[in-house]
Parts: C-alpha cells; sequence; structure tokens
C-alpha cells in the first residue's frame, strides 16, 4: 500500500471510530489532520495574518465537526475533507469580500464630507482610551450589537442568530450606538 | 480558546453520530415514500378514465417514463450533492431523462402543427396544472427539503432546485394520470412551465434550506465554543 492510501486508510478508521463516539480517536484525527488544514489555509490565504488564518482553521474545524455525520467510511477519507475546506474557503472568501465592499462604500462616504471634518473626526476616533470608555457607557443590547457588527466584523445575519434578535432591531442598535458615540466622542 | 483546546473540546463533546446513508439507497427511500403518496392522490383525485387505453399509446408511456426517470435521477443527484467527494459529473445525471421528455413534448408540437397547422399549437388558460403538481409534490418536496437538510451544504442552490425538479417530476407524473390533457403544446406550456417555476423557486430558496450558518452554531453551542 502506497503512502497516501495508507494515510487515506489510517484517517478513514479514526472517523469510523470518532463517528461511533470515540472521543480519543476524534482527538488524534484531528490533531493530524490540522497541520493539513493550516498548510492549505496558509497557501491559499497567503495575505492573512496568523491569527486570522488560525481562525479559518478553527472554523474549517468546527465544519467538520458539524458535518462528521456525512463522512462514508466505505470511501476515501482525504478527497471528502479536501471538499469541505475548499467549500468553506470559498464562503470565506465570499464573506471577505462582502465586508469589502462595506468598507468602499465608508471611503466613498468620507470623499463627500470636507477634509476638515474628516481630519476631526478621525482625530477623535483615535483616541482609544476615550472611545473605551464611550462603549463602556452604552446600553447592553447597543453594546453588544457594536461588538459584533463593527469589532468582530460578523455579518447581520451571523450577528442576529448568535443574539436571538432580528436584524432589524441590530441595525437599530449599531445605528443609535454610533450617534451615542459620536455625540459622546465630540462633547 | 485556541486550536488544541478546540480539539480537546470537540473530542470530548463528541457523541456517536447515525452516517448519512449513500445517495442511491437515500433516492429510493425517498421514491418508496413519495410514490405512495403520489397514488394516493391519483386515487383520491380519480385516474383519467381513458388511462387503460393511454397505456398502450407509445409516446404518452415516453413521456412518462422520462419524467420520472427525471425524478429519480435529479433526487440522487440532489442527495450526492451534498455529500462531499462525491463525484460532481452526477449532477447532470437528469440532463439526459429530461432531454428525452423535454424532446417527446417538442416531438408531439411538431406533430400537430403537421397535422393540423398553426391550430394544433392552440393554448388556452390550463391553471389547474399548477395547484396540482403542487399538491402531488408536496410530500415528496417536504421529505426531499428535511433529507437535503441532513446533507452538507455545499453547493445549496443547486442542491434545491435539483430536489425541486425531482418532486416536481414526480409531481407531473402523478398530475398526467389523473389529468386528461395531452395535447403537447399545452402540457409542454402549462406542466412543463409549471415544473420549470417549481425548480427555480426550489433553486432561489437553497440559502434558506441549507445554510452553514445554522449548522456551525448548533455546533458551537455544543461545544461551548465562542
Amino acid at each position: 500500500m502506497d503512502p497516501h492510501s495508507e494515510l487515506n486508510q489510517r484517517l478513514a478508521d479514526l472517523m469510523r471510530s470518532a463517528q461511533d463516539g470515540s472521543g480519543p480517536a476524534y482527538a488524534q484525527l484531528l490533531r493530524e489532520i490540522t497541520p493539513l488544514v493550516r498548510r492549505i489555509v496558509q497557501s491559499r490565504r497567503r495575505f492573512l495574518q496568523a491569527a486570522d488564518i488560525e481562525d479559518l482553521v478553527q472554523d474549517i474545524l468546527l465544519s467538520l465537526h458539524a458535518v462528521r455525520k456525512t463522512y462514508d467510511p466505505a470511501r476515501p477519507f482525504l478527497p471528502w475533507l479536501i471538499v469541505v475546506i475548499r467549500n468553506r474557503l470559498a464562503g470565506s472568501a465570499r464573506r471577505y469580500s462582502r465586508r469589502q465592499a462595506h468598507e468602499l462604500q465608508v471611503d466613498d462616504l468620507a470623499v463627500t464630507f470636507s477634509e476638515q471634518q474628516d481630519n476631526s473626526a478621525s482625530e477623535v476616533y483615535r483616541d482609544p482610551e476615550a472611545l473605551r470608555e464611550a462603549i463602556a457607557h452604552l446600553p447592553a443590547a447597543q453594546r453588544q450589537a457594536l461588538e459584533m457588527l463593527k469589532l468582530r466584523e460578523m455579518s447581520l445575519k451571523e450577528a442576529a442568530a448568535q443574539s436571538g434578535t432580528s436584524v432589524g432591531a441590530l441595525k437599530v442598535s449599531v445605528h443609535r450606538a454610533m450617534a451615542s458615540l459620536r455625540k459622546a466622542l465630540k462633547g | 480558546m485556541n486550536t488544541d483546546e478546540l480539539i480537546e473540546r470537540l473530542a470530548q463533546t463528541a457523541e456517536p453520530v447515525s452516517r448519512l446513508r449513500p445517495p442511491p439507497t437515500r433516492t429510493a427511500l425517498w421514491f418508496a415514500l413519495g410514490i405512495p403518496y403520489v397514488a394516493l392522490v391519483v386515487v383520491v383525485m380519480s385516474p383519467r378514465s381513458d388511462l387503460f387505453t393511454k397505456l398502450s399509446d407509445p409516446a404518452y408511456l415516453i413521456e412518462q417514463s422520462a419524467a420520472l426517470a427525471t425524478g429519480i435521477t435529479a433526487g440522487l443527484a440532489a442527495f450526492a450533492s451534498i455529500v462531499p467527494g462525491f463525484d460532481r459529473r452526477i449532477l447532470l445525471l437528469p440532463i439526459l431523462p429530461f432531454a428525452i421528455w423535454f424532446g417527446s413534448l417538442g416531438l408531439g408540437c411538431l406533430q400537430s402543427w403537421i397535422q393540423f397547422g398553426p391550430d394544433g399549437l392552440s393554448l388556452y388558460p390550463d391553471w389547474f396544472c399548477f395547484p396540482a403538481i403542487l399538491l402531488v409534490g408536496m410530500v415528496p418536496a417536504i421529505a426531499m427539503a428535511l433529507m437535503l437538510r441532513r446533507g452538507v451544504p455545499l453547493t445549496p442552490h443547486v442542491s434545491t432546485a435539483l430536489g425541486g425538479l425531482a418532486a416536481a417530476g414526480l409531481g407531473n407524473f402523478g398530475l398526467r394520470l389523473f389529468h386528461p390533457q395531452d395535447a403537447s403544446a399545452m402540457v409542454l406550456v402549462w406542466q412543463m412551465g409549471t415544473v420549470f417555476v417549481l425548480t427555480a423557486l426550489a433553486g432561489w430558496a437553497g440559502h434558506l434550506l441549507l445554510d452553514w450558518h445554522v449548522l456551525l452554531e448548533r455546533a458551537r453551542r455544543r461545544v461551548g465554543y465562542r
């Protein structure tokens, strides 16, 4: 048996045991595939920082965990794994493009204001201590919405699912939070 | 949480899972569930009076066999599309029976035109088709949606469009057993049109039925990962 088939067989056996509920086999499987997952993510996302790479690796491990019942031990393991990794990477690329698109809109807005206003606003936002304090004084719902959408850069849909509120309520919360911050930081 | 901690957490909280059966088995299960319902609807709606005569009409038999084969192959392709590592060429499987189905109706239109001229292709409203196909395909469609949700949302829109085609194909097969509409142009426009609309609607709903985010949220909650 060539090394590739041997690896495929070993991973398939581990996954079969994991599907049957064996924790140690599952831990071993995940430990064995993590370097491979990391290598693939690094090779396809060269521009990302190490922390972002690790976030993606963890996202893929969670994805594999969520869909492990779809693996058929009679079939080779690596093609199953690679398809899930590629699919999650394509999904992350779409999320990244969406964020980039939103960022461009903000850039466009800045051009419409006068230079002085733009600079003064960015001066105020460069005071991280004041910003942190202003965020801490926000009502809990607004703080949570701001944290999820602006700091963790989650999509509205993701944030709504995590917080258990509607997309509309999140939009309102974030709008109010931004208005309160603007007021607090100017005052 | 770092990656090593996540691995430990995943391994500690992992429970036994029931494996997804292979796509051909799932297709057979889906079909075995759908066909009795289709038969029930046909009986309740009362089969067309000329059904026995139609069973010796080659054009009718080809058309019905192709509709049924389209439903089955689209179902198989839909189930394969939610399993990572499956050969993607299987997604093209419904093309052949669908082409035969479409072609048989096109040929019927051509024959009507040769025989009766433009009158042979006359159309009039037959709104019965849409709700009837919807009714016959409803249970197969619901079963398909539930079964697809157990898989991986690799190509959500393609998977649900194929699932929709499978259910609509079965629905149209059932409809032709109790609805005495045989003019090819009418069947092509109203029945095939309904199949197209239902397939398109199912494809549009792909992201609502199959979503990574839902799967991941469930996994995160179980593992306690934030």
